[in-house]
Parts: structure tokens; C-alpha cells; sequence
């Protein structure tokens, strides 16, 4: 998601001031089918937060009144909120290993090298491979291996596989963007590698390299099937969720559901304002 | 090889050091995290399990069991068709919404944007799991029925089956069709219409004949996208699905969470990568991969 995120911030800049030739009749009904899929997208949703405040045992309607009741279940639930803890925590060490690769790999990718196809081809691989089976090869090669699954081995590998490629294909993009002259300026005028690095390319890319980390927090905060697959004793919100639905619908669900929602949402939100920042920066 | 190209292969090959040491930690990681596990689930496709375990062996029955049973065959036709079925029908969703959203003035297009954006940043366990207490019995659509009078028994026929699965799979999946779609159609050249305009194109003819054919390269790369995450999908199948909706996904997981018949959950598994290997490939030959996953922007 991170990358269609980056794409459709250029546009954030960029669109204001396009004219374009309108078609009468055919933006009518363009505009009456837009507002349609609005509604199928944010229709669910709103019926999911609707649900969380019902007064009900049964998960559904009718709706008998408003409560909070079931926030209370939720938050009163230890497995949650250590699930919460654990998924949070996840997040941000998976995040902070993909974004660094992905910045040292971007980095190389400004050079020109023998294999770099190779190389991208395999920075793709986990995205190409299809979700669940991104979970079993780790699966079997844990298992073969005789290492045990737990949060921050199996699951963090797992997270760390299939965060990679959004973050390289989010950074790379405005690597590639950075002006070499600036770099070489900074050359010419007696600075070494390191201060290169550390004085012109990171406080430039520092922003880009934000919204990464956010983005990544996100996809991991979010990821379910991989993890399905690895996970241990310690479980993430999504597999916690994912229980409480196929074993029973229990009540409290769209509460849980409405949380889940509220912390990426935020955490994208987030990242989708640094990107702008980068994005605006850069132009 | 003339002695001139090799030569210069040979400096290039000198000059690559700095390139491979900044992108050895992650080249590392993902041989040994992603192409290492890969090989291993190939090798143990051939492998024998019994109820004491999987044993490496070299034996092809795992593979017979599959292609002489119709069962597996058939599930994976199906799968195969859900996945170019709601490849066809977010296409058909998403792309009056990219082009509306290309035709957007002003302030309007990124707020929109944004709005097409905030849904798909929940987890998708959440997204599918939003559309039960919608369309099961005491679900929304139920209620909202008998509460109009217009039926008198809630209707079962909503859920469980296989096209829940594709309201499932296009609710959650079609941001990937759409954002391709929308780039191409944004960097479409406005005087490329307004010349179609001119020379007595009518706007349907402009729209098939220029728009349409210029988005193509957003089209393949949506379709490609969709497709992938359709195939292998088992969340979707698993919750709305039922009996008859199950897909390919949830018979290879079922073989690691359930049977433990690793060596032939395996050979499932290397059937399904076969498949989506040889669909990317193809399809890669039309466009570059890199621009197929970089929402057509690469």
C-alpha cells in the first residue's frame, strides 16, 4: 500500500492547477457512480462502528441502543492488550530493519553494478509470491531448522520479508530523485564518505525515510497470513482477531474491529503527511 | 564475446563493490529468509510424510496425488476462476472511478484520493471480516429486508458461497486496480482529446479510440496486481466462503494447520508458485515488473 501511497502523493502537489475539457452528460454519471463506490467502500465501515456501540449480545442488528459496553470488554481483555503491545512493538523493530536495508539497498541502486537486475528481481520476490506461501516456506524452514516460532524471531523475519519490498520501492523513488550533484558538491568541498552520508544525504531524505518507517509500521501492524503461519505463543492483533471470529463472533468484535481501524489509519495518516512533506521537499 | 565487451565487463564488474556492499544486508537477508525457504519447500515437495513425520526422499507421488485426483484439479480451476473474475470485476469498478478521478479540479482530487485510500489501510482480516454482520442472517441487509416487508424469512443465499467471496475479494482488493489505472490516465496528454475532439471524435469515440487504449499499460499492471493477491488468497474464502467458496489457499494451509501432510502440502504449494509464476512472467513480458508493482509508475 506504502508505494500506491507514494504515487498518488505526487499527485497531492501537483494536480491544482490543470484544466481539463469537461464532458457534460458523462461526468454526471461519472460523478453519480463515484459517489456509489464511496459508499460501497465506506458503507461497511460505518455499519462495523454502528455495530460496536450496540446494545446487543448477537453481533448484527436490529439496534437496541447505544453502549460503550463493548470498548470496555476489549480493553478489559488481557490477551488484546497484550496482542496490541506485542503488534505495536513488532511494528516498529520490523519497520526499522526494512527501512534500513531498504536505504543501504536504495543507496546502491544510485550506482551501476553487475547483477542489479538480479538483485531487483529478488527485493520483488516476496511481494510476487503469493501470501500464503510466504508463511509456509518459513514455516518448513523453521521447522526443518528445529527453531522454535516466537514474536521477535519467526514473526519478525516473516514481517521483515514481506515489509522489504514496499519499503525499497517507497525510498527508492526519492533516492533516485536526489540530485548527485549535491553529494558531489559536498565531495569537491573536502567532505568524506561518511559526512556526505550523515551531513547531506540523510537530513535530505530524512523525511522520505519517515514515512517509510510509518508506512512499514503499518503493513506490519496489518499482516495476517504470514504470520498465521510462525507465529508462536505471543500473538499479534490480527491473528487475535482472526480467533475471536472463526472461533465464536463474539460480541465485542466490531469494537475490536473499529480500534484495529482507528491505530493504522493514524499510522498511515501519519505517514502520509511526512511523505507530502518529502514529496514537497524534493520538488 | 569480442575482447572489447569483455574488457568493459571486466571494469564494470571492478567498479561494482561499492554497489554490492550497500546491497549486501538486504540481498543477504532474502537469500537466506525467502530463496533458501523457497528451495527447501521444493526439495520437501518430493518428500515423504507419514505419521512419524516428513523425511527427505526423492518420490513424485505427492505430485501424482494431485494431478490423478479431479478433486485438486478442479479446486484449482476454480480458484483460477474466482481470481480472473474478480481481476475482470474490479477492473470494471475501479476504472470510471480512476477517470473520474484524473478529471477531478482543484482541491477536490487529493481529498478524494485520500478518501480512496483511508479504507485500504486497515488490515484486510478486519475489511472481510465487516462484510458477516452485514450479510448473514441477523446481517444488515436481512434486517433492512425484513423491516421493508419484503421478504418474511431472512435470506441465507447471501453468505457462504462463492460470490460473497467476490464482493469479498473486490472490496478488498481493488485500490490495486484503480491507483495503476488513475496514473496512466493522469499522465494522459489533455491535447491528445481535445485534437480527438477536433477532428470530429464524439466522446465515446475519443474514450475507446484514445483513453482506453492509452491506459492499457495502468490496465496490466492492476490486472496483474489483483490476480496475485486474488489467487492466493484464505481469509477471504475461509470466512465468507463456506463449503462451496474454498479456494486453493485454504486446501494448501489446511495440509501444514490441520492434516500435517507436509510433503504434499508442499507440492501443492509448488503447483500454486508454478501457476503464478508463469501468469507474472507472460504478463511481465508486456510490461516491465518493476513498473507492475510500483502502480504503473515506475
Amino acid at each position: 500500500m506504502s508505494v500506491l501511497a507514494a504515487t498518488a502523493l505526487d499527485d497531492v502537489g501537483s494536480a491544482a492547477q490543470r484544466p481539463r475539457r469537461s464532458l457534460n452528460g458523462w461526468s454526471i454519471a461519472l460523478f453519480i457512480y463515484a459517489t456509489a463506490f464511496y459508499l460501497f467502500l465506506y458503507g461497511p465501515i460505518a455499519i462495523i462502528v454502528l455495530l460496536s456501540f450496540n446494545n446487543s449480545e448477537v453481533t448484527g442488528l436490529p439496534f437496541r441502543g447505544a453502549t460503550t459496553h463493548w470498548y470496555e470488554v476489549v480493553f478489559a481483555r488481557p490477551d488484546l492488550m497484550s496482542a496490541l503491545f506485542n503488534s505495536i512493538a513488532l511494528g516498529f523493530i520490523s519497520a526499522a530493519i526494512a527501512t534500513a536495508m531498504a536505504f543501504f539497498l536504495g543507496l546502491s541502486f544510485r550506482r551501476d553494478y553487475v547483477g542489479q537486475q538480479l538483485v531487483l528481481g529478488l527485493v520483488l520476490l516476496p511481494i510476487i509470491l503469493p501470501g500464503i506461501l510466504g508463511g509456509i516456506v518459513l514455516l518448513i524452514f523453521f521447522g526443518y531448522l528445529g527453531i522454535r516460532p516466537g514474536l521477535y524471531t519467526t514473526v519478525l523475519v516473516a514481517h521483515v520479508n514481506w515489509v522489504l519490498p514496499f519499503a525499497f520501492l517507497t525510498l527508492n523513488g526519492r533516492l533516485q530523485g536526489l540530485d548527485r550533484a549535491v553529494e558531489e558538491a559536498a565531495m569537491d568541498l573536502g567532505a568524506r564518505t561518511h559526512q556526505v552520508m550523515l551531513r547531506v544525504v540523510l537530513p535530505i531524505i530524512r523525511p522520505a525515510l519517515v514515512a517509510t518507517l510509518l508506512f512499514s509500521f503499518s503493513l506490519s501492524f496489518d499482516e495476517f497470513i504470514r504470520t498465521l503461519f510462525v507465529m508462536g505463543y505471543d500473538r499479534t492483533v490480527p491473528v487475535v482477531l482472526w480467533s475471536a471470529i472463526v472461533d465464536r463472533l463474539a460480541p465485542e468484535l466490531p469494537a475490536m474491529a473499529v480500534i484495529t481501524i482507528l491505530i493504522s489509519t493514524a499510522g498511515s495518516l501519519c505517514g502520509f503527511a511526512f511523505a507530502a512533506r518529502a514529496s514537497k521537499r524534493q520538488a | 564475446m569480442s575482447l572489447a565487451v569483455r574488457s568493459a565487463f571486466r571494469q564494470r564488474l571492478a567498479a561494482s563493490g561499492p554497489g554490492w556492499a550497500l546491497a549486501s544486508p538486504a540481498v543477504v537477508w532474502l537469500i537466506v529468509f525467502s530463496v533458501l525457504p523457497i528451495g527447501l519447500m521444493v526439495a520437501m515437495s518430493f518428500w515423504k510424510s507419514t505419521i512419524y513425520g516428513t523425511r527427505p526422499d526423492f518420490i513424485f507421488d505427492n505430485y501424482r496425488r494431485i494431478f490423478a485426483n479431479s478433486l485438486y484439479v478442479n479446486q484449482l480451476l476454480s480458484t483460477l476462476r474466482i481470481a480472473v473474475s474478480a481481476t475482470i470485476i474490479s477492473l470494471l469498478v475501479s476504472y470510471p472511478i480512476a477517470l473520474m478521478l484524473s478529471r477531478l479540479k482543484g482541491a477536490f482530487r487529493p481529498g478524494f484520493l485520500l478518501l480512496l485510500f483511508i479504507p485500504f489501510w486497515s488490515s484486510y482480516v478486519v475489511r472481510t471480516f465487516v462484510w458477516l454482520p452485514i450479510l448473514g442472517r441477523n446481517g444488515a441487509i436481512n434486517q433492512f429486508l425484513l423491516w421493508l416487508g419484503v421478504v418474511d424469512q431472512p435470506l441465507d443465499f447471501l453468505l457462504y458461497n462463492e460470490g460473497a467471496v467476490l464482493l469479498g475479494l473486490v472490496y478488498v482488493f481493488t485500490l490495486f486496480m484503480t491507483l495503476p489505472i488513475y496514473v496512466t490516465l493522469d499522465k494522459l496528454d489533455p491535447a491528445l482529446l481535445e485534437a480527438a475532439n477536433d477532428l470530429g471524435a464524439r466522446p465515446l469515440q475519443a474514450f475507446a479510440r484514445v483513453i482506453v487504449p492509452l491506459s492499457l499499460p495502468g490496465v496490466m499492471s492492476g490486472s496483474i496486481m489483483v490476480f496475485l493477491l486474488a489467487v492466493g488468497v484464505y481469509v477471504t474464502p475461509q470466512l465468507l466462503g463456506g463449503p462451496s467458496g474454498l479456494m486453493f489457499g485454504n486446501i494448501i494451509a489446511a495440509q501444514f494447520l490441520s492434516d500435517n501432510n507436509w510433503a504434499f502440502g508442499s507440492a501443492l504449494a509448488v503447483v500454486m508458485m508454478v501457476v503464478v509464476l508463469s501468469v507474472i512472467l507472460s504478463a511481465g513480458r508486456l510490461v516491465g515488473l518493476q513498473q507492475a508493482f510500483s502502480g504503473g509508475h515506475g
